[in-house]
């Protein structure tokens, strides 16, 4: 059992939320033509043994989607933010997100 | 008791018993990416409930041992059986959790794709490049998003 501490509502069982995976990839423009683009972004992940950034969604209390960091073979949960102010900050350019990003401009 | 593998949908459960006679049953995997190997109490319970539900005398019992591990789950929930790029080297894997029930026909599968360096009409869409080339085998209906199954 997960212990998710909630920015908004506290600490809370894992049950009460929805997980949603890696947050870590960004995606490209939805005008973007470049096919390995979005096959990066749509199906590759790195599932590390590790840390991970990842989505939850709050689904049983305030419906908030949050950015998880967690450790995938102990469990413990080090840092919990709201994902808005995740992405705001962006202190943490995920691996990977790199060759996907700017595919918008993609004619 | 159980004469057959039953596989209970409504919570994702299954049950059967060995020659031994114990009961073997499991339930659903842990839905977040994990390498811990133990599962959590929540769904060690959803499974118990599960036994108790459909088997009401299997409450009295007492449990043995249990298991946990990793799953190889794919994109799109189905399994890739096929050849690869490296002459030689072939891939039976990403079962996701349907693999022991389906051992018999995808052996047979994957010894044909072996015998003759291609795959079996069968497994012929269940390739590594499927998902690049966007001919997902999306039996469960939840496309390329592993952690909804």
């Amino acid at each position: 059992m997960l212990r998710i501490h909630c920015p908004y509502c506290g600490v809370r069982d894992h049950e009460e939320f929805s997980y949603f995976g890696d947050a870590s990839k960004s995606y490209p423009g939805l005008e973007a033509q470049n096919r390995e683009a979005w096959v990066e972004a749509v199906f590759m992940r790195n599932n590390p043994k590790g840390e991970h950034h990842e989505f939850w969604q709050h689904t049983l209390a305030c419906r908030r989607w949050l950015v998880v960091r967690r450790n995938t073979l102990t469990h413990d949960i080090l840092e919990v933010l709201p994902a808005r102010e995740r992405s705001l900050n962006a202190t943490q350019p995920a691996p990977g997100s790199g060759p996907a990003t700017d595919q918008g401009a993609h004619p | 008791v159980v004469h057959h593998v039953v596989v209970w949908s409504a919570t994702y459960f299954y049950v059967s018993q060995s020659d031994k006679g114990g009961l073997i049953f499991g339930g659903h995997i842990d839905r977040y990416n994990s390498y811990a190997q133990r599962g959590n109490l929540a769904n060690w319970s959803e499974t118990m409930q599960g036994l108790a539900s459909l088997v009401p005398f299997a409450s009295r019992l007492r449990l043995l041992r249990s298991w946990g591990g990793i799953m190889d789950m794919t994109p799109d929930g189905s399994p890739i059986i096929t050849t690869t790029p490296v002459p030689g080297l072939y891939l039976n894997g990403g079962w996701c959790y349907g693999g022991f029930k389906a051992t018999p026909a995808s052996g047979w599968c994957f010894a044909h794709t072996i015998a003759n360096d291609a795959p079996h009409p069968l497994n012929a869409g269940f390739t590594m490049d499927r998902f690049d080339k966007g001919r997902l085998i999306d039996e469960a209906g939840y496309g390329p998003y592993n952690h909804l199954q």
